[in-house]
């Protein structure tokens, strides 16, 4: 009966029990885990869920009621929308909906392949010119030249000069967005050499490689990930433009772009034509930018707070 | 001054040249044999010879960018396979459009972006505030050529408040000019305008934390003088930069604006082009516009210091 001795036995005079305080601040809830950061970030919650809908509209196309995107119908030309061709079809009787929803993956392997590609050639450039000072000067006076050529242009140069295929406006796309990333990947570079944790990683004797990968690189990657949405969504904006003026992905292949350009002729009779193309368009390139935008409010709150 | 402003043209320079060997080599960087490109699926031998000859492919590499370089420098940009004109001609007929186009829409996203940002500025965290910057997300996410068919299909063709499509040149009157540029400039300047807004808010929201326009406003100035005299004028040097590297934007969009409204200038000449494989002429568009787009950034440059006493290198 040890235990009971503190309550029995009175208090000394003057001391009493605090009562039980009330709960005047209610208790912070950290959100932890990926839905909590869903919940804090919502427009990367809406943007994700968007692009991973697309993402499987592209995978599922076959299977999602549609016919072979390239079979001609001439007896079933420019139908308007109905229970049959749920979004009409085209000049050479071709469904669109079919078109559309295969142009899905046009549209998307090439956002994601250039924002993997620019991304890589940009780190590797950035991160040499950010520490061999001697290539510094001439790669960046040659990244400036290359900023110097508008994009799509640079893009529709090149395009013009190959056959058109899909790995080609890839390609093209990509050699277009990388000095953009280099500069940004050494500007990352230059303000993190001067961290004193760097410096420390020096003084131990650390060799510039173990620098780079364990210092230097983990630091660029929220930066990297938030430019890399962006350029995945200029890339398809770019790609749509390059197909729309026929200096994209062959007719073949139907993409959003050259479905819009096959229904230019027509637009002011069977604005339908352009019309889903466009739609699916502008959605795919909305659901890009808010991740991205979310992504940069949620990893980089500085740079959250200057735009 | 005059020393910083003669070495920033100087440094331009090797930047120009440097677009100059881009755009000329990228005949030799393309895979495969562009003359075969060029020439087409349904060429024979002889057409890909004489494109090889016209083109100079038959050269060694250094001796044809020399001589191109010269002939550029004399303002002789080559002659297109098409046509058999000389590019420089063609690209001054196509001039005009094309100018009156960036113009209009320069303007326009002036007079809207620049007090869009302002007032986003202003009211930051409000309802306005959010509303002006969904408007950004979304101006930035709408490819121009939706815009322009969404916008010719409601103002055009249902409402027949303005010409779908076409052309009036400037002599022939400034009102049917300008009609047939409002749905373009609309368009085109879309993506402009969330630029510049966006920006311009960020800036505003620096500058309207500063002493002196708590000071302003402790001694009473009204609210429209202290965020259009005090405030904007701080915050012109992000502003007037972005508005010159927009300029990019501009170019790559009026390629497709022009094809949207039918609009006789530099970008349908691009795309007729690119259909007909003339290479010649895409090389000589792409690199009036990069030296155009370069001078206007280097201009821009010069005026800050010419502006801006504070600014002193």
């Amino acid at each position: 009966m040890t235990d009971t001795i503190a309550t029995t036995q009175p208090l000394p005079a003057g001391l009493v029990i605090a009562p039980q305080l009330p709960e005047l601040l209610q208790p912070v809830r950290i959100r932890r885990g990926i839905i909590g950061f869903l919940r804090g970030h919502p427009t990367v919650a809406i943007g994700g869920a968007l692009l991973i809908v697309l993402i499987l509209i592209g995978i599922f196309a076959p299977y999602l009621g549609t016919v072979d995107p390239t079979a001609l119908a001439p007896a079933k030309r420019t139908r308007a929308p109905s229970a049959d061709f749920w979004f009409g079809t085209d000049v050479l009787g071709r469904d669109i909906y079919s078109r559309v929803l295969y142009g899905a993956r046009v549209s998307l392997t090439v956002g994601l392949s250039v924002a993997i590609f620019a991304s890589a050639a940009g780190l590797a450039i950035g991160v040499v010119s950010g520490f061999v000072r001697w290539a510094d000067g001439i790669l960046m006076r040659f990244m400036d030249g290359l900023m110097a050529i508008p994009p799509i242009l640079l893009a529709i140069a090149l395009m013009a000069l190959t056959r058109g295929s899909v790995g080609n406006v890839i390609l093209a796309i990509t050699i277009a967005e990388i000095p953009r990333v280099s500069r940004l990947v050494r500007s990352v570079v230059l303000s993190l050499r001067e961290q004193p944790y760097v410096d420390a990683a020096v003084a131990c004797g650390t060799r510039t490689p173990m620098i780079i990968l364990r210092h230097i690189l983990p630091n660029t990657l929220a930066p990297m990930l938030v430019q890399a949405t962006y350029i995945c969504a200029s890339a398809m904006i770019t790609e749509a433009i390059l197909s729309f003026i026929g200096a994209g992905t062959p007719p073949t292949v139907p993409s959003w772009g050259n479905i819009m350009a096959e229904g230019r002729a027509l637009w002011q009779v069977k604005p339908y034509i352009v019309f889903f193309p466009a739609a699916f368009l502008s959605v795919t390139v909305l659901a890009v930018n808010l991740l991205g935008d979310g992504l940069r409010d949620a990893l980089d709150p500085r740079m959250a707070k200057r735009l | 001054m005059l020393s910083y402003i003669l070495r920033r043209i100087l440094a331009t320079l090797p930047v120009m040249a440097i677009v100059a060997l881009f755009v000329f080599s990228l005949l030799y960087i393309a895979p495969g044999d562009p003359a075969v490109v060029i020439a087409g699926d349904q060429a024979s031998p002889e057409d890909v010879e004489r494109i090889r000859q016209s083109l100079g492919l038959d050269r060694p590499f250094l001796i044809q960018f020399g001589d191109w370089v010269w002939r550029i420098l004399h303002g002789d940009l080559g002659t297109s396979i098409f046509t058999n004109l000389p590019v420089s001609a063609m690209i001054g007929q196509r001039l005009g459009p094309t100018l009156s186009l960036m113009t209009v829409t320069l303007l326009l996203t002036i007079v809207v972006a620049v007090p869009l940002g302002v007032v986003a500025a202003w009211k930051a965290g409000s309802l306005v505030d959010r509303a002006i910057m969904a408007f950004a997300v979304f101006g930035f996410s709408l490819p121009v050529f939706v815009v322009g068919y969404m916008l010719a299909y409601i103002f055009a063709l249902e409402l027949e408040w303005l010409p779908v499509q076409g052309y009036t040149p400037l002599s022939e009157g400034f009102w049917p000019w300008l009609e047939n540029l409002i749905l373009p400039a609309i368009a085109l300047g879309c993506v402009y305008i969330a630029l510049v807004a966006r920006i311009t808010r960020a800036a505003m929201l620096e500058v309207l934390q500063q002493d002196y326009i708590r000071t302003a406003r402790a001694k009473g100035l009204g609210q429209g003088g202290i965020l259009f005299i005090h405030a904007l004028k701080n915050a012109a040097v992000p502003i007037v930069t972005v508005i010159g590297i927009g300029i990019a934007l501009l170019i790559g969009g009026a390629v497709v604006t022009e094809s949207v409204f039918a609009i006789p200038g530099l970008g349908r000449l691009t795309v007729d082009a690119i259909l007909r494989r003339d290479y010649p002429v895409i090389q000589g568009i792409v690199l009036l516009f990069s030296f155009v787009y370069v001078l206007v950034n280097l201009l821009i440059d010069v005026t800050y210091t010419l502006v801006d006493p504070r600014i002193r290198y």
